[in-house]
C-alpha cells in the first residue's frame, strides 16, 4: 500500500535525469558513485573485467547488455547503461543467462541417434559427417522436385537470424518453413493487425497519467518487458501513475497495481465491452474521441461521418451493459463504470493487455475491444497512451530466394480452422503431421524450438516426434539436451547466445528504435557452432547463393555498413565497441495515421481508389483492380493511402491482411469469414458448460523464468524449480484439499500430479500453474537428467550443491492444442478441468 | 522454496510465525539519525524504497554472479510475504542483505587473535571477513539475527577452516564501490529500489532519503543499528481488521537453514 506522505517526498529526492549517453541515473547516485555499471572487477583479485557490449537473448526482448570476462572465462552479465531501451537496468533472467555457457549438460559435439529414438543413446560424429548426413537428404528432395519436405520449425528466429537462416532455406526452395508465435501472442499481433496494421504496441509508460491493465504480467514478463517495465515501475514511484490491473491471479504486476480486480477467466472482453458502454452513454467520447473517430472504421460505409459512426458504436454496444457485464466477469457493475470513466477522462491513460485477453477462444475479440476503446476516448498513438511501436531498421544485405518456392500447407491448422492465420498455428503443425493429409516432412529441423515442451498435449507430441513413420528424420539444433531434443536423430551443438553474432532490432519505449548487435563473450565451447553460420557451410555443399556475406559475423558485418546512421558512426567497428546506436536527432515517433497524402502520391500514374474500403492502391493488373482491394490476395503490400470525408491520409497502413487504412473496427475481412465485423463478446463455448466439479485451469510465467529456455540456469532454477498449482482456500476447502497436498488435475487430454499452493491471491473457481516446469530432459539442473556424453562436471564446483529435488510439473500435460478461430492464437486460458485431492 | 503458509492466523500469532520464518524480523520505525552514532567520515549505507521493488529477483541472480555465490547460499535476496484475504490480498516484497550493522554481533564473537576475522572497517563502516584469519567456526552465523552470513566452502584454506569453509556474506561490493561503481545489486535493480551511498555526506541520496522518510529498519530491539534502512517495509503492519483472521504467506529462494549446512 503506498504511503502517500512517502510517495510526495520520493519525487524531490530521486528526480532522474538523462545523462551523457543516453542513460537515466538519479541525479543523487551519478554524484554518490559516478558510475552506473560497464564496469566490473574481480572480488578477489581486484582487477578490471575485460567488457563487451552485446544483447541478450533469454526473452525475445533482446536487451542489450554487457559481459564481463575474467581469464577467458565468462563471469558475469549487466546491463549495458548506454541502451535507450532499459536504460541500464536489467532483469533476474539476464542476470542468469551466465550460467548458460558452463552448464555441465551442454551439448558439445554433434550427435548422431545409435538406439530407439529417445533412448538417450547416441554417438559423437564429426560435423562433416552431420552436414553431409543433412546436405544429402536436401539434395535428395531437391532432386525429386520436393524441396519442401525440407521443414525448418524454429522456436526463436530474429533479425540477422531470421534472414540467414530463413535465407538460407528459401534460396534452397523449401518455404516449410514453420514458428512458435501462435503460442506466445500472435493472437495478439493479427488481432492488431487487422485493426491498426503491422504488430507491437508500446505502453508510452513515460507519459501516461493511468495504467489500464487487462491480463498483463509485464513487472515479470513481457515481449518488451525490462524496456517497458522499468518505465512503468518509475512512472509510479516518481509521478504517482496509478495502474489498474485485471487478471484471475495476483501476478507481482497486479501487487503493484494500485488495485487487482479479479476477474472471471476468458471475461476481460466483456469489461471491455461494457467500458465502451459507459463511454458511449456517457459521451465521454466528446473531444478527443470524436477526433480520433475520423481515422476509425466502424461500419460498412467507409464516408460515414463522425455523427454516424457514433451512432453505430452506440448500437454495437447498447447491450453491453456494466450490470450485464457483472454477471459474466464477476466485476462489480460500479467498478467497471468508474474505471471506465478514469480511463476516458485521465489523459493521456493507457491501455495495456496480453495473454489474459488474447490467450482464449475470443482473444481476437478481446483485444479488437480494447482497440476500440482506446478508439472511443481517442487514447492511442499518441504520448502516453498504446501507440504504435518503433523498432531498429537494419539494412540487411539480400540473400536471393530460390526462383520456385514449394511448402507443405501444415503450419495454418487444420482447413477451415483458422480464419487469418496470420504468425501460423504452431499448436497444430505436429497434429497434422500424424493427420498427413497436407503431407509429411522428410527432414525435421528443429532450431530453438521444442513442440514437445511448448505446445499442449505433451503426451500426443511424444509419441508423434517417436514415429519414425510420421517424419523419418529429425534434426535438432539445441545447445542443451532439449525435451524434444531428446527424440531427434542428429543434434547439431549450437552456441547458446552468449558465443553468437546477431544484429538486433527490436521496438523501442522511446518511440526512436535502436540498433544493436551481440557479439561472442568467449569462443564457443567444444565444437559448438552458431546455426546461422552453419548454414553457410550447407548452401556451400548444395550449391546455394547466400549473397555477399560469407559467416554470420560477415553478415552482421555488412548490415553494419548498409544501415545508414550505423554506418556513418563508424560501422562494424563503432557496434563492437559500443553495441548500441541510436539517431540522437530523431523525434518519437507518434501519430503515424494522420499525415495528409498529396494528390502527386494518390494519383500517380497505377495508383487506383477502390471504393469499398476507401484505399487507394497499385493494383497489379486490371483484373486485380476489378476483383477489388479486399479481395486481392497480397493487396495490402500495394497500399498507398486512405481516402476519408475529410482528405486523402497515410492512415493506418495495412501489414499482413487487406485492411483500409482506418482503425479498421467494422472488418470486411471477419464478415467474409462468416465472423461479426464490428467487435463483439463472445463467450467461451467450453466455459458455458461447467459443472460444478469444473475449473478453469490458467497458465502463468515467473520473473526469473523464461518459458522453457532457462531452467537450466542454476542461478535461475534455485530462485524458482517448483510450480505447485495456485487454488482459492474456497476451492480448495470445496474439495478437501489444503495447502501442500498432492492434486490431481484432469482434463480432456490428460492428468497431471502435482502439488497444491493453497492462497488467498487467486480468484475462486480456477487452478493456475506456471509454465518453466516439469522439464524431462534440459540437463541436470533443469530436470535431474544427464545428458548424454557428458561424464564429467565440467568444472562446475556447484553441482554438488544443489538442494533442490523436486522439478514441478509441466501444465501442458492436460492443455489440448486448440486455436483461436479467428487468428490461431494457441488457448493457454480456456482448458475445463477436475481437480482432486490425491 | 521455504513456505510457510497458515491461512487461518490471528494478526498476533501472524507476527510470531514471522519472527519464526525471518530470523526474528520485526519493522519498527527508526529515529533515523539516533543511527548516525558512528564517528567514522563516511558511513555506507544503502535505503531500501519497497514501493519501487517488484519482487523479480534480478538483485538475487545478480549478487550471485557477482561473487559466484554457491548454491545453497546467498548474500542477497527478496522475502515475498502475501497477506490479507481474497480479495483484499497483497503481496510485499522485501530484498534483504546484511545491515552493516554499526553495533555488529558477529564481530563480537569473532574468536580469532590478535585480529578479528571479522571486523568493521574503520573508513567507511562496511562489515568484512579476511578470509585468510577465518577459522571456520562459524560462530558470527549464530550471532548474526538476519541470518545474513553463511559459510563459503570455495574461499579458505581447508586444513585451517577444518573444511568448513570461511563466513561470507554482503560487503557492499566493496571491489565495486571503491572503484566508483555501484553495487551490482543496485545497477540491476529495474525500479531503483536500492539506492547506496554515505550517509555522512548530508547531500548524498541515502541520507537525504533517510532525512525525508519515515524509513525503518530489520531488529531494532536488537540494537545493531543498521545501515540498511527500507522506505514502506510495512508489510508485517496488519492491513485489514486486526480482528479477522489473517492468512500469511512468506515466501523465500532461501534453502532452508542455508547457513547452517556446512557447519
Amino acid at each position: 500500500m503506498l504511503n502517500r506522505r512517502n510517495f510526495l517526498k520520493l519525487g524531490a529526492v530521486t528526480a532522474t535525469t538523462t545523462v551523457a549517453g543516453g542513460a537515466c541515473l538519479s541525479t543523487q547516485a551519478a554524484k554518490d558513485l559516478p558510475q552506473w555499471g560497464n564496469k566490473d572487477f574481480s572480488p578477489t583479485t581486484g582487477k578490471s573485467r575485460k567488457a563487451i557490449p552485446s544483447a541478450c537473448w533469454q526473452c525475445v526482448t533482446r536487451c542489450a547488455n554487457m559481459g564481463y570476462v575474467e581469464d577467458g572465462r565468462l563471469v558475469k552479465i549487466e546491463s549495458n547503461v548506454n541502451s535507450i531501451r532499459t536504460e541500464g537496468v536489467m532483469c533476474a533472467k539476464g542476470q542468469g543467462a551466465v550460467n548458460h555457457t558452463y552448464d555441465p549438460d551442454r551439448i558439445l559435439y554433434p550427435m548422431q541417434r545409435v538406439g530407439e529414438r529417445g533412448s538417450d543413446e547416441w554417438k559423437r560424429i564429426s560435423w562433416d559427417e552431420a552436414l553431409d548426413m543433412i546436405a544429402a537428404r536436401m539434395k535428395k528432395n531437391r532432386d525429386a522436385g520436393t524441396p519442401e519436405k525440407v521443414v525448418y520449425h524454429y522456436g526463436r528466429a530474429k533479425a540477422s537470424h531470421s534472414k540467414t537462416i530463413g535465407g538460407f532455406f528459401k534460396a534452397y526452395g523449401t518455404g516449410s518453413i514453420g514458428n512458435h508465435t501462435a503460442l506466445c501472442e500472435g493472437g495478439k499481433w493479427t488481432a492488431q493487425e487487422l485493426t491498426w496494421g503491422g504488430h507491437y504496441d508500446n505502453w508510452d509508460f513515460d507519459n501516461t497519467k493511468f495504467v489500464l491493465n487487462f491480463g498483463s504480467n509485464v513487472l515479470e514478463t513481457h515481449t518488451n518487458h525490462i524496456p517497458t517495465a522499468h518505465r512503468l515501475l518509475w512512472a509510479m514511484a516518481e509521478k504517482g501513475v496509478e495502474m489498474v490491473t485485471f487478471d484471475v491471479r495476483l501476478s507481482n504486476t497486479a501487487a503493484k497495481s494500485k488495485e487487482w480486480v479479479p476477474i472471471k477467466s476468458g471475461t476481460d472482453g466483456a469489461v471491455l465491452a461494457a467500458m465502451i458502454n459507459v463511454v458511449m452513454s456517457e459521451g465521454l467520447y466528446k473531444g478527443d474521441g470524436e477526433e480520433f473517430l475520423k481515422y476509425t472504421r466502424v461500419t460498412e460505409d467507409v464516408n460515414a461521418d463522425v455523427p454516424a459512426k457514433i451512432a453505430a458504436i452506440k448500437a454495437g454496444v447498447k447491450d453491453y451493459t456494466p450490470k450485464w457485464a457483472e454477471k459474466i466477469s464477476g466485476v462489480p457493475a460500479s467498478k467497471i463504470t468508474a474505471l471506465a470513466r478514469k480511463f476516458a477522462t485521465t489523459k493521456p491513460a493507457v491501455l495495456v493487455s496480453y495473454r489474459g485477453l488474447v490467450a482464449h477462444y475470443n482473444g481476437n475479440e478481446g483485444e479488437r475491444l480494447a482497440q476500440l476503446l482506446c478508439a472511443v476516448t481517442g487514447q492511442i498513438d499518441k504520448p502516453g497512451t498504446r501507440m504504435k511501436a518503433v523498432g531498429a531498421g537494419w539494412k540487411w544485405p539480400k540473400i536471393p530466394s530460390a526462383k520456385k518456392i514449394k511448402k507443405l500447407d501444415i503450419f495454418d491448422g487444420f482447413p477451415g480452422q483458422v480464419a487469418y492465420p496470420t504468425h501460423h498455428v504452431a499448436e497444430t503443425v505436429l497434429p497434422m503431421i500424424k493427420d498427413g493429409r497436407n503431407g509429411r516432412p522428410d527432414m525435421y529441423i528443429m532450431y530453438c524450438w521444442t513442440p514437445a515442451y511448448a505446445n499442449g498435449h505433451i503426451g500426443e507430441a511424444i509419441e508423434i516426434l517417436k514415429d519414425e513413420k510420421l517424419m523419418p528424420f529429425i534434426v535438432s539444433v539445441d545447445p542443451f539436451y532439449g525435451d524434444s531434443t531428446m527424440y531427434a536423430d542428429l543434434i547439431l551443438p549450437d552456441t547458446p547466445f552468449t558465443e553468437r553474432w546477431t544484429a538486433e532490432d527490436m521496438v523501442d519505449p522511446a518511440q526512436i528504435g535502436e540498433f544493436y548487435i551481440r557479439q561472442p563473450f568467449t569462443k564457443p565451447l567444444g565444437e559448438a557452432r552458431d546455426f546461422s553460420d552453419v548454414v553457410f557451410d550447407l548452401a556451400k555443399r548444395l550449391g546455394v547463393d547466400m549473397g555477399k556475406a560469407k559467416s554470420h559475423e560477415d553478415f552482421v558485418r555488412l548490415a553494419c555498413e548498409n544501415t545508414p546512421g550505423v554506418k556513418d558512426a563508424g560501422g562494424f567497428e563503432y557496434m563492437k565497441k559500443h553495441g548500441v546506436w541510436h539517431d540522437k536527432n530523431a523525434t518519437p515517433q507518434q501519430q503515424v495515421y494522420n499525415r495528409p497524402v498529396p494528390e502527386s502520391v494518390y494519383k500517380a500514374k497505377g495508383v487506383v481508389l477502390d471504393k469499398a474500403s476507401g484505399v487507394y492502391w497499385k493494383p497489379a493488373s486490371e483484373a486485380d483492380a476489378k476483383k477489388g482491394y479486399v479481395a486481392t490476395k497480397g493487396a495490402y503490400k500495394k497500399y498507398v493511402a486512405q481516402q476519408m470525408p475529410h482528405g486523402v491520409f497515410s492512415g493506418f497502413a495495412p501489414d499482413k491482411v487487406n485492411k483500409s487504412g482506418y482503425l479498421e473496427l467494422w472488418s470486411p475481412l471477419l464478415k467474409a469469414k462468416g465472423f461479426n465485423p464490428f467487435p463483439t463478446w463472445i463467450p467461451i463455448p467450453e466455459h458455458q458448460k461447467m459443472g460444478p466439479d469444473d475449473l478453469v485451469l490458467t497458465t502463468f510465467k515467473h520473473a526469473a523464468q523464461t518459458h522453457s529456455r532457462t531452467m537450466n540456469c542454476k542461478y535461475l532454477a534455485e530462485v524458482y524449480h517448483n510450480n505447485p498449482a495456485w487454488i482459492n482456500p474456497v476451492t480448495a476447502k470445496a474439495r478437501g484439499i489444503y495447502d501442500g497436498d498432492r492434486i490431481k488435475v484432469t482434463s480432456e487430454v490428460g492428468e497431471i500430479v502435482t502439488k497444491a499452493r493453497v492462497t488467498e491471491a487467486i480468484i475462486p473457481g480456477v487452478v493456475a500453474i506456471s509454465h518453466h516446469c516439469g522439464h524431462w530432459a534440459y540437463g541436470r539442473y533443469a530436470s535431474g537428467r544427464r545428458a548424454p556424453s557428458t561424464d564429467e562436471e565440467r568444472g562446475d564446483r556447484d553441482f554438488k550443491f544443489k538442494w533442490w529435488t523436486e522439478n514441478g510439473v509441466h501444465p501442458n500435460w492436460v492443455i489440448p492444442n486448440s486455436p483461436d478461430p479467428i487468428n490461431g492464437q494457441q488457448r493457454w486460458m480456456d482448458t475445463v478441468v477436475q481437480v482432486t485431492r490425491v | 522454496m521455504t513456505t510457510v503458509s497458515t491461512p487461518t492466523m490471528t494478526r498476533r500469532q501472524m507476527l510470531k510465525r514471522v519472527g519464526a520464518a525471518t530470523a526474528g524480523v520485526t519493522v519498527v520505525a527508526a529515529a533515523p539519525m539516533a543511527a548516525r552514532a558512528a564517528k567514522q567520515e563516511v558511513r555506507y549505507a544503502m535505503v531500501i524504497d519497497t514501493r519501487r521493488c517488484s519482487g523479480c529477483q534480478a538483485c538475487s541472480i545478480a549478487c550471485k554472479a557477482e561473487f559466484e555465490v554457491p548454491l545453497g547460499a546467498v548474500r542477497s535476496w527478496v522475502e515475498h510475504v502475501e497477506v490479507g484475504k481474497y480479495p483484499n490480498v497483497e503481496r510485499r516484497m522485501l530484498p534483504r542483505l546484511c545491515n552493516q550493522c554499526s553495533e555488529p554481533p558477529c564481530v563480537d564473537v569473532c574468536p580469532t587473535e590478535p585480529k578479528k576475522a571479522t571486523y568493521k572497517r574503520k573508513e567507511d563502516g562496511i562489515v568484512v571477513v579476511d578470509e585468510s584469519l577465518c577459522i571456520g567456526c562459524a560462530k558470527c552465523l549464530e550471532a548474526c539475527p538476519y541470518d545474513a552470513r553463511f559459510m563459503n566452502p570455495f574461499k579458505g584454506d581447508p586444513v585451517k577452516t577444518k573444511g568448513n569453509g570461511v563466513a561470507d556474506k554482503c560487503d557492499f561490493c566493496l571491489h565495486r564501490i571503491s572503484q566508483g561503481v555501484q553495487p551490482s545489486c543496485v545497477n540491476t535493480c529495474q525500479g531503483k529500489a536500492r539506492i547506496f551511498g554515505d550517509l555522512n555526506d548530508p547531500t548524498s541520496a541515502v541520507a537525504k532519503l533517510v532525512e525525508e522518510f519515515d524509513t525503518t529498519v530489520l531488529l531494532r530491539d536488537k540494537k545493531t543499528k543498521p545501515s540498511v534502512f527500507y522506505i514502506d517495509a510495512d508489510y508485517l503492519e496488519a492491513k485489514k481488521d486486526p480482528k479477522a483472521d489473517q492468512y500469511f504467506r512468506l515466501d523465500t529462494h532461501r534453502k532452508e537453514a542455508s547457513s547452517k549446512r556446512w557447519s
